[in-house]
């Protein structure tokens, strides 16, 4: 059972995290289980999809009866990141293993890249200029419809597309997509920062389960691997939010990105298989 | 938020917000009693659990075999996100939202599709 206790160590501490820094479990999961535990990419996905269902579905829940996540935006746009999802899972199956080390390495220098940018723009700008967006009333009614307290939602036909693409990513990567989702809504569609990260957070759920039932059924999810992983990051994402007021992230981000970096490399390793 | 009389939208997003968090922690639950199981019966989690076998799950579960409530708790945490877009779906219906009636019972084709994909490729 040290496997077993090791696996939660990890979970939590990829929650933790994850949590602090806003990026969910999954990014950190995957390379726990595969350079860690020396799981197949595909399984560690299908694991870590779990995974960030259930981390998710609690802070989502939060999120709505706060009023900070968007419903009717959400429910709109996981249309797309489900499809995009469905396309995903479908096509992770096709992949070798080389190849999604190869984009799972992309994605984490991306994922450490936004990281650095992050960190600079939170040193520069107050938590008002972060959430200034200019409010438009352009749009459809459909789309002005989908609007919030003090913004309205403008190029909903590029955020879909954005979204079907984070679900593609979600699936074949085993993370919530808040990487891409957040982005999209903030600088595309003109959603506040805060928003569009909650309205993200409920969409993961939706997204994650469209592709996490194909893994399931394909046989990719072994449930001794799931339960304590899952029970790992839910405990230190939890954690993690009751804890990020009282810590200076400035240190934090920093070793975050060095671990990123280091992962990436050991993903490209695997990758061209040495 | 506070301070307005709650609006219908106020009132979908608490029943929303109910039904995520008791999903989460239903599963949470299923998982850690599945996790203790597998302590006490000597598991390694690198052994290889066995496949998903939806007729071996009752008696697993009436046998507390560990397999039994970590399937079952996978399957409450993947269903759960599924069951929010019903219960969303109910309450569009209700209040004639046809638009994102609509988009709920699209969300919810799209995850069957994929139940139906993924079930006719099994390998």
């Amino acid at each position: 059972m040290a496997d077993g206790l090791l696996m939660i160590a990890g979970g939590a501490a990829a929650g933790v995290f994850g949590s602090l820094l806003g990026l969910g479990g999954g990014i950190l999961i995957v390379p726990l289980l595969t350079l860690g535990f020396g799981l197949d990419l595909r399984q560690a996905v299908g694991v870590s999809l779990v995974a960030v269902i259930v981390t998710s579905g609690a802070s989502a829940g939060v999120y709505l009866q706060r009023h900070v996540a968007n419903l009717r935006l959400g429910m709109t746009l996981e249309l797309f990141t489900a499809i995009g999802a469905l396309i995903g899972g479908l096509v992770a199956f096709l992949l070798s293993d080389r190849v999604l080390a190869g984009l799972f390495a992309g994605l984490l220098v991306y994922a450490a890249v936004s990281m650095l940018r992050r960190g600079r723009a939170d040193e520069a700008a107050s938590p008002e200029d972060v959430e200034a967006v200019p409010v438009s009333m352009n749009g459809t009614p459909f789309a002005q419809s989908l609007g919030g307290p003090g913004y309205a939602v403008s190029r909903l036909g590029l955020g879909a597309a954005g979204s079907v693409g984070a679900g593609v990513v979600s699936a074949l990567l085993g993370i919530g997509g808040g990487l891409v989702k957040v982005p999209v809504m903030h600088l595309v569609m003109g959603v506040p920062l805060r928003v569009a990260t909650a309205t993200s957070n409920l969409m993961i759920g939706v997204t994650a389960s469209a592709s996490a039932v194909i893994y399931l059924l394909r046989g990719e999810i072994d449930p001794f691997v799931a339960g304590p992983t899952a029970i790992g990051v839910f405990l230190g994402a939890s954690l993690g939010s009751r804890t990020a007021h009282r810590i200076d992230l400035r240190y934090l981000r920093i070793l975050f990105v060095v671990v990123l970096l280091y992962t990436a490399v050991q993903m490209v390793r695997r990758a061209v298989g040495a | 938020m506070a301070g307005h009389p709650p609006t219908a939208n106020d009132h979908l997003d608490r029943s929303i917000a109910r039904l995520l968090t008791a999903g989460t922690y239903l599963s949470v639950a299923l998982l850690a009693t599945g996790v203790v199981l597998m302590a006490v019966a000597g598991r390694s989690p690198l052994a290889g659990g066995p496949a998903f076998d939806p007729s071996r799950l009752a008696g697993d579960l009436v046998a507390l075999r560990p397999e039994g409530f970590l399937w079952l708790g996978l399957i409450a945490a993947i269903a759960t996100p599924s069951v929010r877009v019903a219960a969303s779906l109910l309450g569009y219906l209700r209040r004639s939202e046809r638009t994102m009636a609509a988009v709920s019972l699209l969300i919810l084709g799209v995850i069957a599709l994929s139940v139906l994909l993924a079930t006719i490729t099994e390998t």
